[in-house]
């Protein structure tokens, strides 16, 4: 698609824009900078490692494509055009803002052209349609991603009016959403570095990945659009955001009705996109431009102020005296602990399937998620809080596998050059790591709902659960690969042909759940099963730490 | 004086590519020793034998008195390594990454405190210590590396091209370090291309080609031999390079010249 527009765009250029255009260079600019997109990961959808998708770009699309549907499916179920619009333009706007952060940098404000085609002879213009021509081909091939199927809807469902009107409205909403991201962008560069910067865009690509796992689950199970649509009233603040506008602009086409209200919104939906989008261009972008461009220059590094420096010690690094006792597992501990929090690549693939625990629990407690306040009433006289202790494990036992792979895998050499007798001593140093950061304060959380809900009597089982689940982490690290923390080439084939091992693991996590659902009318016996799991997570804690270097996949 | 290195017959194959093709060599303590040669030479792979990174070769090489195949970890802690173009958790800042490596050497956190800050203080990295290093020049990322190697006072330095990237007051402050470090009595095995450093350095110069030792001995007996001016002249001499450069200069130009200008 994004070959087809550009060739579009190139001859409409060709044929009525040629004055000062070098449309060789245009051409060879803009294909390549299209190429590059193509080629940019966006959001990471794929979990498997073992595919390196040709066209990231292409997928990322197609899931769009795959939300955009949903949107069709609701604008074909509402009555209310009014209402269905409302949330055709909100997603719209959400989803391309989102966008646009995340690909900031490289789209909206490419200064790698002021390295790399400004010290070649190309005349500015060009340099200009080309930034131009890379921006429209970015925005349109995501617009019409998003926007076909529920436009096709529109259409279908409110007419051939409706529908132009919406295709203009939904131009309109993108460029609202270009400004919304410059806005945003202004805003953190001036409370923040260049750092902040960085994590902001790390942190929206996780929440774009969270939106999406999360959405295609939940979304669908929880709107039920004839309650909606029966309930919905626009309050008087509704008028102020954008959606509302363009939805009774569309509504306005459809009905014919040109009232002082469909029009005072027509021309807000008009006026407003277009004068935000001159003011961008004229005085945000250039004054924008350069102070991006001055921070890429610098070496940046902020300036601290040294004398004032703290010497207050990390977290990590009070927690790992008190849980490792060998200085090389300290090491593994501390450093697990800072590089999770850091490195963009575990975040990104760790924290959509942290989201997914609630997407899990929703599912399996509240079940059909009808009728809410009915499962809440009955809630204290189930068992549903076994699922409470054991989901947690589920997904963050995945980290385990995760923390063995990282973009600067190189960085790695450390550990085989540095005199580390038994390299277990580092992993046994990340697994306890991982525990205490992500399942030990997600637990608390799961025991105090719990114990909100239940009340004392699942005491018993939340201790033999902390120890049941220490035990199953550690049983997930000896049955994984055992590599040294972010030492592994991403992408990388894993293993094939662990499915034994794989069953035996599933087996003992079932016979453990088991176990423990049999013996939840005992309290005594769940009180004397900790004593088995405690002794389990020992020996598997000590058999990890024995590892040494013919044990390590490298 | 006491053999630190010893290498008898060294021979190491990657698939159908012989790397090193049987090298005896006996370093002193205290020695500054230039190892030098092409790309491919065999030269990082001599150094990760030695460092004990690498076990699988032929041939026997003892560090400190020890076999590298049964001791590897003893010596390990005896010795600093850094390789070329190294790569570091760059997500950490430099006294994170410093606290990493002291660890691995099993150094107490007291001792790891002290030596990295007045380390970075050196090499004018304290006001950055809090910074994550992902900010960080080649330069910068380099002198962490290289304090990196010294925290815990190796008896041996391997060094793989250590002054790439460093910027001209730090490649000073590293020949210093470097002449500091041998009037310690410590020992330096040094890999470089830039040939004036070497020959300024070295007490001994080690010139490798395909495999085996062409040249040993000081940069005056070198220049005996060779009746040669400066190392970099004898280098080329050695391994044959002189006439192959004029021509490949000579071609270099012929094909800028080819092509209509603009």
């Amino acid at each position: 698609m994004d070959k087809f527009l550009l060739k579009l765009m190139l001859a409409f250029v060709k044929k009525f824009v040629r004055n000062g255009i070098d449309f060789e260079r245009l051409k060879i600019i803009t294909e390549t900078k299209i190429l590059m997109d193509r080629r940019r990961v966006h959001v990471n959808y794929n979990k498997q490692k073992d595919k390196d998708p040709k066209n990231p770009l292409l997928i990322t699309l197609i899931f769009y494509g795959i939300f955009g549907f949903f949107f069709a499916i609701m604008i074909f179920s509402m009555k209310s055009i009014q209402l269905s619009m409302i949330f055709f333009h909100a997603y719209l706007l959400v989803m391309m803002a989102m966008t646009l952060i995340t690909d900031f940098s490289s789209v909206l404000l490419d200064t790698t052209d002021n390295q790399i085609i400004l010290p070649r002879p190309v005349n500015s213009r060009t340099i200009f349609m080309a930034r131009m021509i890379h921006i429209l081909v970015y925005l349109l091939q995501f617009t019409i991603a998003l926007s076909l199927l529920p436009l096709i809807a529109v259409f279908a469902v409110h007419g051939v009016v409706a529908g132009l009107a919406s295709i203009l409205t939904t131009f309109l909403m993108v460029a609202i959403s270009v400004f919304i991201t410059y806005l945003l962008y202004i805003l953190i560069l001036k409370f923040s570095n260049e750092q902040k910067v960085k994590d902001i865009i790390g942190y929206f690509q996780i929440l774009m990945t969270i939106t999406f796992t999360v959405g295609f689950q939940i979304v669908p199970r929880l709107i039920d659009f004839d309650e909606i649509d029966q309930s919905f009233t626009l309050g008087f603040y509704s008028y102020f955001l954008p959606p509302v506008w363009m939805a009774l602009t569309v509504e306005a086409f459809k009905e014919w009705q040109f009232d002082p209200l469909h029009l005072g919104m027509i021309a807000a939906a008009v006026t407003v996109p277009i004068f935000t989008f001159w003011f961008m261009i004229k005085y945000l972008a250039p004054s924008f431009s350069k102070k991006l461009g001055a921070m890429q220059n610098s070496d940046g590094a902020r300036k601290i102020d040294t004398k004032h420096k703290k010497e207050k010690k990390l977290l990590s690094e009070r927690l790992s005296p008190l849980v490792c006792n060998k200085e090389v597992e300290k090491a593994g501990f501390e450093m697990v602990w800072k590089m999770t929090s850091r490195d963009k690549g575990f975040k990104m693939q760790f924290y959509p399937g942290f989201a997914y625990i609630f997407v899990f629990i929703f599912i399996f407690v509240f079940k059909s998620g009808k009728d809410l306040s009915s499962i809440i009433q009955n809630l204290p006289n189930s068992n549903s809080y076994l699922w409470l202790i054991y989901l947690p494990m589920f997904t963050i036992s995945g980290s385990i596998t995760l923390i063995a792979f990282y973009e600067q895998f190189q960085a790695g050499w450390i550990y085989y050059s540095t005199p580390i007798k038994y390299p277990g001593q580092i992993i046994s140093g990340a697994i306890k790591s991982l525990f205490l950061k992500f399942f030990v304060p997600l637990y608390l959380l799961m025991f105090a709902t719990a114990y909100f809900v239940w009340g004392n009597h699942i005491v018993n089982d939340f201790v033999f659960g902390f120890f049941a689940n220490a035990s199953l982490f550690m049983l997930t690290a000896i049955f994984g690969e055992q590599s040294m923390p972010f030492s592994r080439q991403l992408n990388i084939k894993m293993q094939a042909g662990k499915f034994v091992k794989f069953f035996i693991q599933l087996a003992i996590v079932a016979s453990i759940v088991g176990m423990h659902y049999f013996a939840l009318k005992i309290d005594w016996l769940i009180w004397i099963l900790i004593i088995p799991a405690i002794i389990a997570t020992y020996f598997m804690i000590n058999k990890i730490q024995k590892y040494r270097w013919k044990n390590i996949t490298i | 004086m006491m053999n630190i290195i010893q290498i008898n017959d060294l021979r190491k194959r990657f698939a159908d590519n012989q790397v090193l093709k049987g090298i005896d060599l006996t370093i002193e303590t205290g020695q500054i020793v230039g190892y030098i040669g092409p790309n491919g030479a065999g030269k990082s792979t001599t150094i990760k034998i030695l460092t004990g990174i690498t076990s699988d070769f032929e041939g026997e090489v003892t560090v400190l008195g020890m076999n590298v195949r049964e001791n590897p970890i003893e010596i390990k802690q005896r010795i600093g390594y850094i390789p070329e173009q190294a790569a570091l958790y760059d997500v950490l800042t430099p006294i994170e990454y410093l606290r990493f490596v002291g660890k691995l050497y099993q150094l107490s956190d007291e001792i790891i405190q002290s030596k990295s800050m007045e380390l970075l203080r050196l090499f004018e990295l304290s006001d950055k210590s809090d910074l994550r290093m992902n900010g960080f020049s080649k330069g910068m990322k380099q002198k962490v590396l290289l304090i990196s190697g010294l925290i815990h006072n190796p008896d041996i330095i391997f060094l793989d091209e250590p002054l790439s990237g460093l910027d001209a007051n730090a490649v000073i402050l590293v020949k210093e370090i470097l002449s500091q470090l041998k009037k310690a009595g410590k020992t330096i095995f040094y890999s470089s291309h830039i040939m004036d450093v070497v020959e300024k350095i070295s007490d001994r110069i080690i010139i490798i080609d395909k495999g085996r030792v062409i040249a040993d001995g000081s940069f005056d007996e070198l220049k005996q031999n060779a009746s040669e001016g400066s190392l970099e002249n004898i280098f080329t001499a050695l391994t044959g390079g002189s006439q192959q450069h004029q021509e490949t200069a000579k071609e270099f130009m012929d094909i800028l010249n080819s092509g209509k200008n603009g």
